[in-house]
């Protein structure tokens, strides 16, 4: 098949929380972008699966890049995100020490935050802690709260990011495996799975396979080593039983096992962290998991109480170090985003703004500036439990998926939208469809009717004859 | 203010659709009955095996048949596409439909919102998340509603009925499902139906549980411990079955007392909750049992409500049911006490296969004895049990004895 090429100013590498940001990023600065995404859609990778909180960087290293990019992706989302309809749940966190070890960490915990300039954070005790959450387990014996930390869509938020740069001109393409990369004459040709592309700058944010991608064209400065996350997510009753996210007392290796609503009413438990070798397959394991809910029932004896909606693991990027890696390349027109690890979501808008300024510090004048200056405020759909949603409203054609209360007129305006959904994952993550506690049972043949044959990969695998 | 129903019956299945039935043969007036399905009818009318009718009809009928011929008896009107997303004091609730949310109000509201089965996610099953795993209950939609397969080489996890019902569903889409698994050492099922998978060569491995799925974008293989052996079986869908639950979200979010550790509401000998404008009924309160046992159920509950109806108030107060660790769990789960007709049928249901006397006692003393071999999953039924001396001092206990 002979490959057609094609212009840019900026080639964006990868459609995850930070490529998304990224993308969004150069088109206010009037670059001609492309995002390129090997997946059937956005947040394939690492960006699938997380926390999905929105974090104040009060635990992150004092002086890192990390915490500068968490603490402005946090100020650009908070002040960016009614624009968007995007939802934040103010939850606030509190670290919670249940022996004396623990209780004996506190003050550094504090001393740390107050460092990174989050200034509210305090030690707390025990009755108090025990005021807010008065479901814990016994045994609390202090902790620190951490009240601007909140809850987010995590998968609504990048999704917005990429439709306002489509919405300036930007340009993506989905099912695009980069495989080679070419630089001559300051301009870089990257050959993909589909057509070829031509850009002056190319920003590499492919997440777990960040490294692999420097590697077309230079020996990486870092190597990807995937760190699995495996979540429970429990039925929506359950959320009621905590108020604030609880967090344990880290450790050197982990932030450990957090217990946090979710935005769409749901209580999530988890992570684990295991070092793995594989960058794409993400399984969940039953023992883990097991072993998952009881550490959840010992912080939160209720638990018992509730039915598990759904299981689920992610990737993190995670390299031989903790901090960001960040490499731009101002001779060979090339930037690499690599390294971002849970806090990503949290800080891919204050890491597209450092890549922003590091461009116009560092690297010759690749394209003409010409930014935005009424920029477009693309309204998302609110799939918040805490706010309003379509169900409420008349002429939304019924109620088609009756765990998350999606409907028919919510399906079909995320086809109708300017970023359609690639594949069934892709419509979940627009929808809350099929994300519910029945897994499908009542929506799937609905759905299968409603996509139709758009998607390669389909919930069916033929009519009957 | 919007119109005072009678009664608002939420869920148009089996048990929904008993209730109604009864409701107009006691001459109740007003009443409505919310689906949030686009045809009433509920789980039957997916249904194209034999297995309903015997006790309503007296001949064996396919569940969408079924179900029609029970829709005719109903004069009340049914809103379809409507689904109820919140319980709330006073008889009132809220549904979203096209014209978005509104409030309904009744003097009695009706829970009959059935059953479903317990699908991947809460079996805590290990492996990937690709396309092709499904539960019998999609599996029927796909089939029986839209004329779709959703596999082509399916593995059955299971062996209740509804997952021999599942061979039979496959089979009339043209698909042979590559094998079942068992956990247990025989089937959960009638031992009859084994000769129906193998008549349908449909190989049944027992002692055997999925340790895994595999696949990329469609599920490839799953992998199965058998016997203390490691296998992997080629299929590209995997089809849950069984393990029923109720749908106990609505309750849990709402003002009704719930059961803990199952979710259920608790509700008395005549289907009322802790509040008794409330009433649950059918496979719900006891997942789950055959779609003519709670259109007899709904009755019957029917007719308890009827008569309620003109006095108004229930008392509030209510005793417990307790039981062994294995059983799973009783129904009703809670006993009101009554001045007159105070028998009691109690539902039960074993957490493993036990032979033994299932007995009843108030405190010391014993109202029920009967010897039962116990299957789980399948219903054991206690019945008239004599409640007319029970007091709210009483401690209702059930236990099953060698």
């Amino acid at each position: 098949m002979e490959q057609k090429t094609h212009d840019f100013d900026v080639i964006v590498i990868g459609g995850g929380v930070v490529g998304c940001a990224v993308f969004r990023r150069f088109t206010l600065m009037g670059a001609r972008t492309l995002l390129l995404e090997k997946g059937e859609d956005i947040l394939s990778g690492a960006s699938k699966a997380n926390s999905a909180i929105l974090h104040t960087g009060f635990d992150a290293p004092p002086g890192s890049l990390e915490l500068a990019c968490m603490q402005a992706g946090y100020a650009e989302y908070k002040a960016i995100h009614q624009k968007m309809n995007l939802p934040l749940l103010e939850t606030g966190a509190i670290v919670v020490a249940w022996n004396d070890e623990q209780l004996a960490a506190l003050p550094e915990i504090v001393s740390q935050a107050h460092q990174n300039g989050v200034s509210d954070v305090r030690q707390v005790s025990a009755e108090e802690i025990y005021q807010r959450e008065p479901h814990l387990a016994a045994g609390v014996m202090g902790g620190v709260i951490v009240p601007g930390e909140g809850i987010i869509d995590p998968w609504s938020s990048p999704l917005a990011y990429l439709t306002q740069g489509v919405k300036h001109g930007g340009e993506y393409r989905f099912n695009c495996a980069v495989t080679g990369a070419q630089f001559n004459d300051g301009q870089w040709t990257l050959s993909t799975s589909a057509d070829s592309y031509q850009a002056a700058l190319v920003i590499n944010c492919a997440g777990n396979h960040g490294d692999e991608i420097d590697a077309l064209w230079r020996i990486p400065e870092f190597e990807i080593r995937p760190r699995k996350g495996q979540f429970l997510v429990f039925d929506k009753p359950a959320s009621t039983q905590i108020n604030a996210i609880i967090l344990p007392v880290p450790t050197a290796r982990s932030k450990g096992v957090l217990l946090s609503k979710t935005i769409f009413g749901n209580l999530l438990l988890g992570p684990t962290a295991e070092e793995q070798t594989c960058r794409d397959r993400a399984d969940v394991n039953e023992e883990m998991l097991k072993s998952l809910i009881a550490q959840g029932q010992r912080m939160l004896p209720s638990l018992a109480d509730y039915s598990v909606t759904a299981t689920y693991a992610g990737l993190r990027p995670a390299t031989e170090q903790k901090e960001y890696r960040i490499f731009p390349y101002p001779e060979e027109q090339w930037i690499t985003v690599g390294g971002i690890r849970s806090t990503g979501l949290t800080a891919a808008l204050g890491i597209a703004s450092h890549l922003e300024t590091l461009y116009l510090q560092r690297f010759a004048a690749l394209f003409t500036l010409a930014p935005v200056k009424n920029p477009h405020w693309p309204k998302m759909p609110m799939l918040s439990d805490y706010e309003p949603r379509d169900y409420t409203c008349p002429g939304n054609g019924g109620v088609v998926c009756h765990c998350e209360w999606v409907t028919r007129r919510e399906l079909e305006a995320a086809f109708d939208s300017d970023v359609p959904p690639g594949c069934i994952g892709g419509l979940r993550r627009r929808t809350r469809v099929m994300m519910g506690r029945c897994n499908g049972f009542f929506c799937s043949n609905h759905v299968a009717e409603i996509v139709g044959d758009r998607f390669n990969n389909t919930l069916i695998t033929g009519q009957i004859k | 203010m919007s119109k005072l129903y009678d009664v608002i019956i939420i869920g148009a299945g089996p048990a929904g659709l008993g209730v109604a039935r009864a409701l107009q043969h006691a001459g109740v007036k007003d009443v409505l009955l919310i689906e949030r399905e686009s045809q009433p009818g509920g789980v039957p009318k997916h249904c194209r095996h034999p297995t309903f009718g015997m006790l309503t009809f007296l001949r064996p009928m396919k569940g969408h048949t079924w179900a029609e011929k029970l829709l005719t008896y109903v004069q009340y009107p049914i809103r379809t596409a409507t689904t109820v997303t919140s319980l709330l004091p006073d008889g009132q609730i809220e549904v979203s439909s096209d014209a978005g949310l509104e409030t309904l109000r009744a003097r009695k509201i009706v829970l009959a919102t059935g059953v479903r089965e317990t699908p991947r996610h809460p079996r805590l099953v290990s492996g990937v998340r690709p396309q092709g795993v499904l539960t019998a209950g999609a599996l029927q939609q796909f089939v029986y509603l839209r004329g779709l397969k959703p596999g082509d080489h399916p593995v059955i996890i299971g062996t209740e009925l509804v997952s021999f019902s599942a061979i039979w569903t496959l089979k009339s889409a043209g698909v042979r499902a590559v094998a079942m698994i068992e956990e247990g050492p025989r089937p959960t099922a009638w031992r009859l139906c084994l000769l129906f998978a193998r008549l349908l060569n449909v190989p049944v491995h027992c002692n055997s549980r999925i340790s895994r799925i595999n696949g990329s974008e469609r599920v490839e293989s799953i992998e199965i411990l058998s016997k203390g052996e490691h296998k992997t079986l080629p299929c590209d869908s995997v089809i849950f079955t069984g393990k029923f639950t109720g749908e106990y979200t609505l309750i849990r979010k709402s003002h009704l007392a719930s059961d803990f550790g199952t979710g259920r509401p608790l509700f008395d000998q005549n289907g009322a909750c802790s509040d008794p404008g409330y009433y649950a009924v059918g496979n719900m309160t006891h997942p789950a049992d055959m779609g003519d046992q709670c259109y007899q159920e709904g009755l019957r509950i029917g007719g308890r409500i009827a008569a309620a109806l003109p006095s108004g108030s229930i008392a509030p107060e209510f005793i417990s049911v307790q039981h062994d660790d294995i059983i799973r769990i009783s129904a009703p789960s809670i006993v009101r006490l009554m001045d007159t007709d105070n028998k009691t049928t109690f539902n039960i249901r074993v957490q493993r296969p036990v032979t033994g006397y299932v007995v009843v006692r108030d405190g010391s003393k014993e109202l029920y004895r009967r010897r039962y071999r116990c299957m789980p999953e399948r219903r054991i039924l206690l019945k008239d049990v004599d409640m007319s001396n029970v007091t709210a001092q009483s401690a209702l206990h059930i236990s099953i004895e060698s």
